[in-house]
């Protein structure tokens, strides 16, 4: 508590608000991005992040209010309708999947955009500047947004937390799973619905896109160092955390510089240094090893595939 | 600065600048033209989401020619947004090859990065870069009119002339390497195998996409403009099977897309933009609703016909074996209904209140009862069941078996006359 | 997860595993044809035919992972609700994307803990079945090795000792011996046959007619129908080999064709 009060007596307050919002969202989303990811379903969430403006849109509409928990169970409606038109696209078309994400995402965010701009032009109060709702808005989040943004963060990770076995088993083997009798296509759902959640709930405090980001780095960055899912879990987590906080920093110091951009630059960076630098995954590492063979990552695989091709040779 | 926008283009609307429609209307069919013949290409190469890669990444292109002094609309910023795009591709590619990253989360990180790093040289460089994020993603197609150059003496608008010449320049490109993009979207190892230069002819088409992005910037924006991209092109896929087809119906699409949606937004005063990707997208749920194969409406009807099918027939075919083996018959659910539909196609005729066959419909029942017993007896034949397990599958297979499948099974068979119960198969009537 | 075993003493005598009258569609094109089987006791059975010939699609449609068209399955003559517990699972090696940042550890793992109720990780029990089932097929050196750096032959032990932890009766294996070494493949049957010897049914889609031969108990012969089923020297002679390999029966795609559109043939 003490520590807690110098950093405040350091930092003004609306600093401090937007890092805790921030960061509880960078958080989330790297642990909630993790299983999206792993599912190959990395940008479902940017679909869903664009959706949001229609349900945003018709919450002002339909109750006059321009309080952000109203915006956002609005925008969490859409955003579910949209996962459900991708999984029923899925199911009934023969759309592939790549352009079912990028028609809804496109058709949704124009629809939002029309009942937008109709509802400005109409004079209808609090519509202005709502297009807006997508780009964030970080440095004017309130504690009462940083609280809501932190409250659903958490029950998202826990939420994970508590059905990692789950999620794990489906995200790996789907049919496995069915088979045992586990709900498989529920709990895929689940899963990215957590997404969907996590990137509303990300956009007043990062915008869309850089939501996207921090749905889909923190977790690349974590498959660079580890070869196991609670690690990555919280790697991703953490990477999440720290370019959300160093965002936060540089902004602060630069006057000039808006926090989103900034943090989905630190978590690049992150990613370019693991890209390069992780042990065993790392580029520079399997150079090394290539050239240095054997080496301690990939001796004991080529061994395996020597002694399969000689064993396949004596047949 | 999006609020003197909007504000300003509603205040030109309200000011009723007719004829200057016209032109905001055609930029807007040609633009969107530029995106459907390369978007359907794109889409039929399952890179879609690179088209919405794309569309964010060229931000700091734009943001870095304008820097250069680049005209807005001028080639240098085609320039500065294709470099962009080809780096988007490029990191891409890298992060999917090398890094081992998945392939979506390589588009994901590579435009998420991109665009941060737009926005932020926006701010940075302040007034010297006369761009706002939210024109470059919500476009501004009703200041089109006002931006005009001077072409041959005619006083044509910037983005009009701008987005004829590129898609002069795309159908010039699309036609001159059809074969190749047909070849390689069909089967891309092939294609390479045969000595087909893939990698220049992808090259090409994502130079033709981030140009056409570009230009749709001016239109519609950033993200709408992934909906002239993929909209058109995934709806005509699903109504034609050649390419060259779906690029033709795409164009009309994307046309009518344009055309509509500015209308519409006309008339309920609201944006163009948006209204047009609600047009493309309402054209995309006809599209697969009454595709002619896998559509959605084909599907539903073809069952109910089915469906309808089976009941007439199955009720054919119960009368005749009542009057075969001298029984009463027992009435399904329907039964008026059908009764009704078979007295008006001849099939039945009412004696004292009771339901006979006409000579028709014997006829009918008979090739039901004849496409049963032979496929009861095929089954027994080929598949090792129980008797008391080859009523069922013949109940459903009775209803799909032709003329010609019969006489090659009763061929097979060896003209059999029992069926595996004993009982006579009708023969064939002509 | 958890079944209902109790019910299951009732039908002692039933086979382990049935199919009646069993019609598989995708979409609503029959590609498996009126499959009426059973297999009595416990034995190594081999499902074996051409490619495309439905042998997955049987196990599929047995584990109601793809929809029936119908027909049915019965395990102990009880609906498969009801004894999943006792039934184990092993999909085929491509279904899986192999680079999922988990070990070998973990996957056997998960045979193990799939038997628990909804948010159960499983403690100490769990650990040491995984480990036991992971010696099983030999692979317990390997137990901290991600799973892409794995060869075929030692992946599909993986998939067998998840299925082992699965304390299963019955094993339904789909291609198990698919991209495997020959070394490996004897590995693997000589696992299977001692499953056999505990009195477990195996029952494994298979290829190749030589090691079939070999290790199979009983086989089926499956050709979009089942050609023929019983003891393997009875089953797999040159007659039932022609009649499942040497084309189609050109009137069943023809049929299929037609119930597809809901039409009838020419």
């Amino acid at each position: 508590m003490i520590r807690l009060s110098v950093i405040a007596a350091f930092l003004p307050y609306n600093t401090l608000v937007v890092a805790a919002g921030v960061a509880a969202v960078g958080c989330a989303a790297g642990v909630i991005g993790t299983f999206g990811v792993l599912r190959k379903r990395a940008l479902v969430g940017d679909a869903a992040a664009h959706a949001t403006l229609v349900g945003v849109a018709s919450a002002l509409l339909l109750t006059g209010q321009r309080d952000l928990a109203v915006l956002l169970v609005g925008g969490l409606t859409s955003a579910m309708v949209a996962i459900v038109l991708l999984v029923l696209i899925r199911k009934f078309t023969r759309t592939r999947d790549d352009a079912a994400i990028a028609i809804v995402l496109s058709v949704s965010f124009g629809l939002g955009i029309t009942l937008i701009s109709g509802m400005v032009s109409r004079g209808i109060p609090g519509s202005g500047g709502l297009e807006r709702f997508l780009l964030g808005h970080t440095a004017s989040l309130t504690a009462h947004d940083a609280i809501l943004l932190g409250a659903v963060s958490a029950t998202s990770v826990l939420c994970i937390v508590v059905g990692l076995k789950e999620a794990t088993m489906v995200a790996f083997d789907r049919d496995f799973a069915a088979a045992a009798g586990w709900p498989a296509a529920t709990i895929d759902f689940v899963l990215i619905a957590l997404v969907a959640v996590m990137v509303v709930v990300g956009l007043p405090a990062a915008g869309a896109v850089l939501v996207t980001a921090l749905v889909v780095i923190p977790p690349a960055v974590a498959r660079q160092w580890t070869e196991r899912i609670v690690p990555m879990l919280v790697i991703a987590g953490t990477v999440g955390l720290v370019s959300s906080l160093l965002g936060v920093a540089i902004s602060s110091v630069a006057v000039q510089i808006p926090t989103g951009p900034v943090v989905v630059l630190v978590a690049t960076s992150f990613l370019i240094f693991s890209v390069f630098l992780a042990p065993c995954r790392g580029i520079v590492w399997r150079a090394r090893a290539t050239s240095l063979l054997p080496s301690a990552c990939c001796e004991e695989k080529d061994a395996e595939t020597t002694a399969r091709v000689v064993t396949e040779q004596k047949l | 600065m999006i609020n003197l926008v909007a504000d300003s283009a509603i205040t030109l609307w309200f000011d009723r600048v007719g004829p200057l429609h016209g032109w905001a209307i055609a930029t807007a069919v040609v633009v969107s033209a530029c995106c459907a013949i390369v978007g359907t290409l794109l889409v039929v190469r399952q890179m879609s989401l690179l088209g919405d890669a794309i569309s964010h990444a060229v931000l700091p292109g734009l943001v870095v020619a304008v820097l250069c002094g680049a005209q807005p609309g001028g080639v240098g910023v085609l320039l500065g947004a294709t470099v962009a795009a080809m780096t988007t591709v490029w990191s891409t590619r890298f992060l999917f090859r090398h890094a081992g990253l998945w392939e979506d989360a390589s588009v994901g990180v590579a435009f998420t990065t991109l665009f941060a790093a737009g926005v932020l040289l926006i701010t940075v460089s302040g007034s010297r870069v006369d761009l706002d994020p939210g024109c470059v993603l919500y476009g501004i197609l009703e200041l089109v009119p006002f931006d005009t150059v001077s072409v041959y003496g005619w006083d044509l608008p910037r983005a009009f002339v701008s987005a004829l010449s590129v898609l002069v320049l795309i159908i010039f490109g699309v036609w001159c390497t059809w074969r190749w993009q047909i070849f390689t979207a069909f089967d891309t190892d092939a294609a390479k195998a045969a000595g087909i230069p893939v990698g220049g002819v992808t090259c090409g088409l994502l130079i033709g996409v981030s140009l056409a992005t570009v230009t749709g910037f001016v239109a519609v924006g950033a993200i709408l403009v992934v909906a002239m991209l993929v909209v058109p092109a995934a709806a005509a896929e699903r109504l034609v099977h050649r390419l060259h087809h779906a690029v033709w119906l795409a164009v009309l699409f994307a046309a009518v897309g344009a055309v509509g949606g500015y209308l519409l937004a006309w008339r309920f005063s609201t944006s163009a933009a948006g209204m047009m990707a609600v047009v493309l997208g309402v054209e995309y749920l006809v599209a697969i609703l009454i595709a002619p194969d896998d559509g959605v409406a084909a599907r539903l009807v073809s069952k109910l016909v089915y469906l309808w099918r089976v009941q007439i027939e199955d009720r054919l075919a119960s009368l005749w074996r009542a009057e075969e083996s001298k029984q009463l018959v027992q009435e399904g659910g329907f039964a008026g209904l059908i009764n009704r539909w078979l007295c008006v196609r001849g099939k039945l005729r009412k004696e004292e209140n009771v339901f006979v066959l006409t000579p028709q419909g014997r006829m009918h029942a008979e090739l039901i009862v004849r496409s049963h017993r032979l496929w009861e007896t095929w089954l027994g034949k080929h598949v090792d069941l129980p008797v008391d397990h080859l009523h069922p599958p013949a109940e459903w297979i009775e209803h799909h078996l032709g003329e010609q499948v019969r006489k090659r099974i009763e061929d097979e068979l060896g003209n059999k006359d029992i069926d595996p119960h004993g009982s006579m198969i009708p023969k064939e009537k002509r | 997860m958890v079944g209902n075993d109790s019910a299951s003493e009732v039908h002692a005598d039933a086979p382990m595993l049935e199919w009646h009258d069993l019609t598989v569609a995708y979409g609503r094109r029959p590609v498996l044809w009126n499959v009426d089987f059973e297999i009595p006791k416990p034995c190594l059975f081999g499902i074996i035919g051409p490619n495309g010939a439905g042998k997955s699609t049987l196990l599929k449609a047995s584990l109601d992972l793809v929809q029936r068209a119908g027909g049915c399955v019965r395990f102990w003559g009880q609906p498969l609700a009801q004894v999943r517990s006792r039934i184990a699972y092993v999909p085929q090696r491509e279904t899986v994307d192999w680079d999922f940042p988990v070990t070998v550890m973990d996957v056997v793992r998960m045979g193990a803990t799939s038997k628990l109720g909804w948010f159960q990780r499983g403690g100490k029990r769990e650990r040491e079945l995984a480990l036991h089932s992971l010696d099983r097929v030999g692979l317990a050196d390997f137990s901290n090795r991600q799973i892409g750096k794995l060869s075929g032959g030692q992946q599909q032990r993986v998939f067998l000792a998840r299925a082992l932890a699965r304390e299963a009766e019955i094993y339904l294996l789909d291609e198990p011996m698919a991209g495997v070494d020959a070394g490996s493949q004897e590995q693997i049957f000589n696992i299977l046959a001692t499953l056999r010897d505990q009195g477990k049914l195996i029952v494994a889609v298979h290829h190749d007619i030589r090691t079939a031969v070999e290790w199979f108990d009983a086989v089926a012969l499956v050709d979009m129908r089942l050609v023929a089923a019983g003891p393997t020297a009875e089953i797999l002679t040159p007659e039932n080999l022609t009649m499942t390999y040497s084309g189609r029966l050109s009137v069943l795609d023809e049929i299929g064709e037609a119930v597809e559109r809901g039409g009838r043939t020419s």
